[in-house]
């Protein structure tokens, strides 16, 4: 095909969305919508999987120790635990620490643990610990029951969330499965709806087609201007679908960030900021539109060509 | 030009209605530059045999030659070339509501790849031609009847094909206008095109004198030439 061509073809499927405009109208609208819902699906999906990550990031359980160990031997622990697979981070406290901690916690009425404070003093009744925080929540039973072989009779307790760590990993689970499930349904319904639209109005411009066969044009000929419609078609309803998604996205990002949304805090803080959100939501929305809308048309159209 | 050899068109029945047999031995043979009326009531197999030209159906036995292109044979892809080489002009006009005048015609000039410089030269004379200077910017649904038979006319001529075929050119227009139609085909036809007018009208084949080919029941039942007038061929 030659350049002239082409120009005047690509020109003539700009020119048909302005004529058929009511078509074009319906076919935006169909696929916004779909990339709306798809959009917030996945946003969704996207920020709830943040929250629960960072929920799983600060995840750690306690070893506390019986008192009348060598400081080298609980040392030697220590060590022996940090070098776990699964370990991410150890922290030993002290009994003194312990007092500390808990008189930090205590606020004002954390003078009434002051004859227990100092180094080495006999009274102090709180046992020294360590903190180890996992890397793989999934894995946190067996890397207690490591940690307790390690540790023996040195161990007094063991406090783990074992119970909140399985909530965590089947809440992670479902997000996971249900918010691309959802996109994938949503995604294949888009499909069907937006190429019925396309079907009808290729349908509705039928004759035309006909009458460009009768005249001699070649299937690409007829196929080029209602291929860059189509494709025309996805790219406005990818950037139209973009500014309605990233607008919400950005009001609830500052509704999240005034005072009366405090009790949101942690939740607020995983949430995706939008300079991440926005760039790769414009360039999906753009890709989908353009891909669904381009197919959509040329095949929509093979059945009009068989003249 | 035209060639049918022992051409049968069947359209197959789908189980509760039976086959049809659309045209029966068909055989004849329209030459270069003639003038030739195609004459049938309707239902008498005359869109058949259109169809078969167009290549828009395919003979059930026989073989249909179309400036020198065996249509039994043609591929697929080669069927746009063939109707690049006939201008068709057809009962209801059958052009492009969202183009105007000047558009409709130049769209079968750019199908073939013809540069836009020809183009701007050619369409606008042949619009002179049919008397349509004016109306060049006009859409469709702003021209009359005979208008649009005009355009459409315009646009089976603009790319100078050898062969123009007209089906019902007349079907949709005024009487006075019909003859106007007509002599512009007859025009055409002087200057070598060949033309073939599919019609069930009578009155006009015996009005213009030319071969008359007559169908009936899907069989060539006359074929009859030209009457020399007196005085001119003798």
């Amino acid at each position: 095909m030659k350049w002239s061509s082409f120009k005047y073809l690509t020109k003539q499927g700009l020119h048909s969305m302005v004529q058929n405009r009511l078509m074009t109208l319906a076919s935006v609208g169909v696929l916004t919508a779909c990339l709306i819902i798809t959009g917030v699906a996945v946003l969704l999906s996207v920020n709830v999987n943040s929250f629960v990550d960072y929920l799983s990031d600060q995840n750690e359980f306690e070893v506390y120790l019986n008192d009348g160990y060598e400081q080298a031997s609980i040392d030697a622990f220590v060590q022996n635990v940090s070098a776990l697979e699964n370990v991410a981070e150890t922290e030993y406290i002290s009994k003194s620490q312990a007092v500390e901690e808990m008189q930090a916690w205590m606020g004002e009425d954390g003078d009434l643990l002051s004859s227990y404070a100092g180094e080495d003093n006999a009274a102090n009744p709180l046992p020294a610990s360590v903190r180890v925080r996992v890397e793989d929540l999934t894995a946190l039973s067996q890397t207690v029951e490591s940690v307790k072989a390690l540790g023996g009779d040195m161990i007094y307790e063991v406090q783990s969330p074992t119970e909140l760590s399985s909530v965590l990993v089947g809440m992670k689970r479902a997000v996971t499965y249900v918010g691309w499930g959802l996109v994938a349904v949503l995604g294949v319904v888009s499909v069907v709806v937006i190429s019925n639209t396309i079907r009808l109005t290729v349908f509705a411009r039928r004759k035309e087609i006909n009458i460009m066969k009768f005249v001699g044009a070649t299937n690409a000929f007829i196929r080029l201007p209602f291929f860059v419609e189509g494709m025309t078609v996805g790219a406005i309803s990818g950037i139209v679908s973009t500014l309605v998604v990233g607008g919400v996205y950005y009001g609830l990002l500052q509704w999240l960030d005034q005072p009366s949304a405090s009790w949101l805090g942690e939740f607020t803080r995983c949430m995706h900021p939008m300079g991440e959100v926005i760039w790769p939501m414009l360039g999906g929305f753009v890709l989908f539109g353009v891909f669904i809308g381009g197919v959509g048309c040329a095949t929509s159209i093979r059945k009009h060509l068989k003249v | 030009m035209i060639r049918f050899e022992g051409v049968k068109k069947v359209y197959p029945g789908n189980g509760k209605t039976p086959d049809i047999l659309a045209l029966n031995d068909v055989n004849l043979h329209i030459r270069k530059g003639e003038f030739v009326f195609v004459l049938g009531h309707s239902g008498a197999g005359k869109s058949t045999f259109l169809k078969l030209i167009l290549r828009e159906e395919e003979a059930t036995e026989g073989r249909v030659i179309v400036n020198g292109r065996d249509l039994s044979t043609i591929k697929q892809r080669d069927i746009p070339y063939l109707r690049r080489g006939l201008g068709v002009v057809f009962q209801d006009f059958r052009l492009i509501p969202t183009m105007t005048a000047y558009e409709n015609v130049a769209f079968a000039m750019r199908v073939t790849n013809i540069p836009e410089r020809q183009i701007k030269r050619r369409v606008p004379y042949v619009l002179n031609l049919v008397g349509l200077t004016g109306k060049a910017r006009s859409y469709p649904s702003e021209l009359s009847g005979g208008e649009q038979q005009r355009v459409a006319l315009a646009r089976a001529l603009v790319h100078s094909p050898p062969i123009i075929i007209a089906d019902e050119p007349t079907g949709n227009i005024d009487p006075e206008l019909s003859v106007e139609i007509m002599e512009l085909l007859q025009a055409i036809n002087s200057v070598g095109t060949t033309v073939v007018v599919v019609t069930h009208e009578r009155a006009l084949a015996r009005h213009f004198n030319k071969r008359t080919i007559m169908i009936d029941h899907g069989e060539v039942v006359n074929d009859a030439r030209p009457k020399r007038k007196r005085g001119v061929d003798e």
